[in-house]
């Protein structure tokens, strides 16, 4: 029987680091021209102090898509103060893949998310608002239903309430039936309103 | 905290509920096995309660829940060749690309896990004996890894029950294993093929060490994770394979909606995941 190699060094148990991991020395690296070193580094930086700006900053100028990847996965797992309100300045920025990437990565903190929901909903810029809608399309949050209902009370553009009523249609209960029926009358001139706003009382009420 | 319970009114409701989804009809005697596994996702998802977590499997955009909850429902345990149009697409197609593009002659290295109780390593192994040719001129290195212990040294034994083997060709069954008191032993050569570790997937730590992979199994894991682990899982597999290297997920998972650094291959036999060639 041909044989199948068994190896007693399958697994690298000690892997040979070329730079130190402490936090210093790894915040240097994430301007290696390596994006392998930047890697390891934001990977290694996860249970630093104070690092999430800097974290941050990488990602507004990292090109390499690994990279990219890693920083929000990071920035996810330290979910603190800092990693939040970087992910929301990324909200404001004009390249759309990195508002993309700060919209699924705040998907997976609905616990860090939901304190500052009221505020982005308030935003002065209304893409801000829809961003935070489209934030909650699966954000596991208790609020989610109460947070889009008082969206289509309360906003006044039409956007931010057409893309809030979409998402009431997937999650909404009888408990927002009625601010559906007033959506219609608050925007009379608009079309889709109406047909998403009908569309959503039929599956809620299909329930 | 009061204990979760499913009344007769849940069952029924998910029951109907489950059956216009997935066309799975279970009946009254299935009650127990119903019931303990919606307990289970239940507390998982931390949704305190059935009317929370039905809520949330009816009306969650992305449907991960269902899948989740279906293949739940359907799994049982684990047996010698499931899924085994992965393998095919293994030998018929994986390992020949990678084995053509292959500038030295380093052994092919395959990760498999969760290892559970050592069925999927060993298939790979017989697979790769059987349908493989190049088997003559590459080495194999096969390692599967568990977080369990105790279902490591079960790998290891390499003792199965009638149930896990009855999928084999009676071929394989004769060729590789012994009849021993109600179950089989496999043989000693495929003990010797593969290599049992210990690894917690979610710890950087334990992981660090595996590098250098061509092909990594992954199969019906991903489900059990949330989205924030799936990454995880996904990174880590991404810093364990060569580039160009493959990932297999299972039939019902899909690593397009957790990471977008694998591209999606679609073989004759299957479709699986490739770290791209130009990556480091």
């Amino acid at each position: 029987m041909p044989i199948v190699k068994k190896t007693t060094s399958a697994v690298k148990n000690r892997v040979e680091r070329k730079q130190g991991r402490d936090c210093s020395t790894l915040l240097r690296q994430l301007s290696d021209k390596n994006p392998i070193a930047r890697r390891w580094a934001v990977k290694d930086l996860v249970d630093c102090l104070d690092v999430s700006d800097e974290l941050v900053e990488l990602l507004r100028w990292e090109e390499d898509s690994s990279v990219r990847e890693i920083i929000l996965t990071t920035l996810t797992r330290r979910a603190d103060e800092q990693a939040v309100a970087g992910l929301v300045e990324c909200l404001r920025s004009e390249d759309a893949s990195l508002r993309n990437e700060a919209i699924e990565a705040m998907k997976l903190l609905p616990d860090e998310v939901a304190p500052i929901m009221g505020l982005l909903l308030a935003d002065a810029d209304p893409d801000v608002r829809i961003f935070a809608v489209n934030v909650m399309e699966s954000l596991r949050h208790e609020k989610v239903e109460k947070w889009l209902k008082e969206v289509i009370e309360c906003d006044p553009h039409v956007n931010v309430c057409a893309t809030a009523v979409d998402l009431l249609g997937e999650v909404g209960t009888p408990y927002s039936r009625e601010a559906l029926e007033n959506l219609k009358m608050r925007f009379p001139g608009e079309p889709y309103i109406r047909f998403a706003a009908d569309l959503a009382l039929k599956r809620i009420l299909s329930i | 905290m009061a204990e979760l319970t499913i009344s007769m009114e849940d069952f029924l409701k998910f029951r109907e509920y489950f059956y216009r989804k997935t066309g799975i009809q279970f009946d009254d005697a299935k009650r127990y096995f119903v019931d303990r596994r919606l307990i289970e996702r239940v507390e998982t998802t931390d949704s305190r309660n059935f009317r929370n977590y039905f809520m949330m499997l009816r009306f969650e955009a992305s449907g991960e829940e269902l899948q989740a909850l279906t293949n739940l429902m359907t799994v049982n345990e684990t047996y010698f060749f499931r899924e085994e149009y992965q393998f095919k697409c293994l030998v018929n197609s994986i390992l020949p690309e990678l084995t053509k593009s292959r500038k030295n002659q380093g052994p092919i290295r395959i990760w498999s896990m969760p290892s559970s109780s050592g069925e999927e390593a060993y298939s790979i192994a017989m697979y790769l004996l059987e349908y493989w040719p190049g088997i003559n001129q590459w080495d194999v290195e096969i390692i599967s890894s568990d977080i369990d212990t105790k279902i490591l040294d079960q790998a290891r034994r390499g003792y199965y029950s009638p149930r896990s083997v009855a999928n084999l060709p009676k071929n394989l069954l004769s060729k590789y294993f012994s009849v021993s008191g109600e179950g089989f032993q496999i043989c000693d050569d495929l003990k010797e093929a593969v290599e049992f570790t210990r690894v917690n997937l979610m710890n950087s730590v334990d992981v660090r060490g595996y590098r250098g992979f061509d092909v990594i199994f992954c199969r019906n894991l991903l489900i059990y994770f949330d989205d924030l682990s799936r990454r995880q899982a996904a990174d880590t597999f991404y810093d364990a394979l060569h580039p160009g290297g493959f990932l297999c997920l299972g039939h019902s998972e899909s690593m397009s909606r957790i990471s977008s650094l694998y591209q999606a291959r679609k073989f004759s036999d299957s479709v699986v995941y490739q770290k791209s060639k130009e990556a480091r």
